[in-house]
């Protein structure tokens, strides 16, 4: 009986999860066009509802009413299948977040984590899932049966394959600064100096080329290749059209939701505050939502830099983006494992 | 409940497993694999392993699934009917080799019976990440490290017999007198320390001796 209700329980959370993401998600979408029209001075959406606050949801009921063209000569089930997994590969990774600390349930002695599920490998887990989702984006492309499309395809899985190294390879740093791939251990090892121990601070190369990466891998500006629309039209989403494009719309969205929840969670503390925990105490209600807003805050913080590269950077040729992903980025990931390493050697008991 | 989930993804598993092979579309059989690649996965999270499923995920249906589905697509291999003369000499051999497959999977399945082990049900750290690792960094790190030589032994090789060919790039565009090329930048034959300079009058004489096409890419 225990375990149905575990079960129930955890459907629960993932299902209020998911909600939370998507709406968050849609209104990332109304705020990157209106920083991008101020970026640009104009105003951007601000007609429905206050200052355009219901735009999102005018934005989806048009998605939904759209009529759905399916191109002739397509593989149908692979076509239909495309979106499916970019999306799903986007959305599932968003349960091994731990989103705040473990709090006590006022006026009981009942303790819940912040976090769905624990997970011993959640790292691991992530990236695995991550790399699962180019699929969406190249199946997509080769299905539609159109050259620019499949064009737009190939260079995304290109693209994804060589900035997934660098990727990886510059978590290693804070893996090995934290000794664990649990992502809740891995909060919790930056909760000391009163949640102020960042392992930004002892890896800052390794930030700067996960954050580079990390913008090559959602595929956003200036890494955004595979849409190039003067060179592809609209790359591997030519042919979709209504809530198959939505979903691959809302697929890159996520992305970028998860990748700053990466961010957040390994390099800037996760759910840490600093010095919170001098004023409230450990383990309580208060805490609890001072953590959990302030990690919500940092993850805003890097959606906020996506959206203002976006408004400031132009795109990179094809040669460059992979010139400086095998040549730039992967020997700096090196780099900085290897200082990362000399650092823990030099001062074996600090860590 | 746990059995419940054990016969779905095995049941997953061996349907994806038999679609690989029936499937005619080189990128479904493609497909069905990862589909193979994540049910594995799956099971290897049901029997307490979770580093081996998330590595699994990781390099089998993140990179090397990525890297087929990639050459699929770039090849566009049309639906080709096989011959029946080729098909003869492979039937046999196939029905020996199931046949072979078969009767070691029985024998393992008689040896089961005979060295009965009892399951154990209490915790062990055994594929977890932090024995993993223990044990690969001491007790296995001489077969460890081989792997890794045998894998750059095969990145060296791939380099080399990529680059095979003429020593220009497929890229290189030859502009008809506006540049001289020293002979061994033609034929790596000659090559000596007298660099031979030859002079080129036009695009089709200069690609000819480079033996690079000398239309532009973009309109080809």
């Amino acid at each position: 009986m225990d375990t149905a209700i575990d079960i129930a329980l955890k459907f629960a959370a993932i299902t209020v999860a998911f909600v939370v993401v998507l709406l968050i998600v849609a209104y990332t979408v109304l705020a990157e066009r209106r920083v991008l029209g101020f970026i640009q001075g104009r105003l951007g959406p601000n007609r429905v509802g206050y200052g355009g606050v219901l735009q999102p949801f005018a934005d989806l009921l048009k998605f939904i009413l759209k009529e759905d063209i399916v191109p002739d000569k397509s593989t149908r089930f692979i076509y239909f299948l495309a979106p499916v997994i970019a999306t799903m590969a986007a959305l599932m990774t968003m349960i091994v977040y731990p989103f705040g600390p473990e709090i006590r349930i006022p006026f009981t002695s009942i303790t819940i984590p912040l976090v769905i599920a624990h997970f011993d490998v959640g790292l691991l887990y992530v990236l695995g899932i991550t790399s699962v989702g180019v699929y969406g984006i190249a199946l997509a492309g080769w299905s539609s049966n159109n050259k620019y499309s499949l064009m737009g395809g190939l260079r995304s899985s290109a693209q994804m394959i060589s900035y997934e190294l660098a990727l990886g390879l510059s978590l290693i740093g804070v893996i090995l600064l934290a000794g664990t791939l649990d992502l809740a251990q891995i909060v919790e090892r930056q909760s000391a100096w009163h949640g102020a121990r960042w392992f930004i601070l002892f890896n800052p190369l390794g930030f700067i080329v996960y954050l580079t990466a990390a913008i090559a891998e959602t595929n956003r500006v200036p890494f955004d290749l595979p849409e190039a629309e003067t060179e592809l039209v609209a790359g591997f989403h030519t042919e979709y059209s209504a809530m198959k494009f939505a979903l691959f719309f809302l697929a890159e969205y996520i992305n970028m939701f998860t990748v700053s929840m990466l961010a957040t969670t390994l390099f800037l503390g996760g759910w840490n505050v600093p010095f919170v925990d001098l004023f409230l105490e450990r383990g309580s209600f208060l805490f609890g939502l001072v953590s959990a807003i302030g990690f919500l805050v940092k993850v805003v913080f890097f959606l906020f830099i996506y959206i203002w590269l976006r408004g400031t950077l132009p795109r990179f040729r094809f040669d460059q983006l992979m010139d400086f992903g095998w040549k730039t980025l992967l020997p700096l990931a090196l780099l900085s494992i290897f200082i990362t390493a000399t650092l823990i050697f030099l001062f074996p008991n600090y860590w | 409940m746990l059995a419940l989930l054990f016969i779905l993804f095995a049941g997953l598993a061996i349907g994806c497993a038999l679609a690989v092979v029936a499937q005619r579309n080189p990128l479904y059989s493609a497909i069905s694999l990862i589909g193979v690649f994540i049910s594995l996965a799956c099971l290897y999270v049901m029997l307490a392993a979770p580093f081996i499923a998330a590595v699994q995920v990781i390099v089998y249906a993140g990179a090397i699934m990525v890297l087929v589905v990639f050459v699929i697509m770039l090849l566009n291999v049309e639906q080709v009917e096989h011959g029946r003369t080729r098909l003869k000499f492979l039937v046999p051999t196939a029905v020996v080799l199931a046949a072979i497959l078969i009767a070691e999977v029985a024998f393992i399945l008689v040896s089961v019976q005979e060295f009965r082990v009892t399951a154990t049900t209490n915790a062990t750290d055994i594929g977890l990440t932090h024995s993993i690792g223990s044990q690969l960094f001491t007790r296995y790190l001489l077969p460890f490290e081989i792997t890794s030589i045998l894998l750059l032994m095969a990145i060296v090789g791939a380099m080399t017999l990529a680059r095979r060919g003429g020593l220009l790039s497929q890229m290189a565009r030859v502009i008809p007198g506006a540049q001289q090329f020293p002979l061994s930048m033609i034929d790596p034959k000659a090559a000596s320390d007298d660099l031979t300079l030859v002079e080129t009058d036009s695009t089709e004489e200069a690609a000819r001796l480079l033996g690079v096409d000398h239309r532009d890419r973009d309109d080809s």
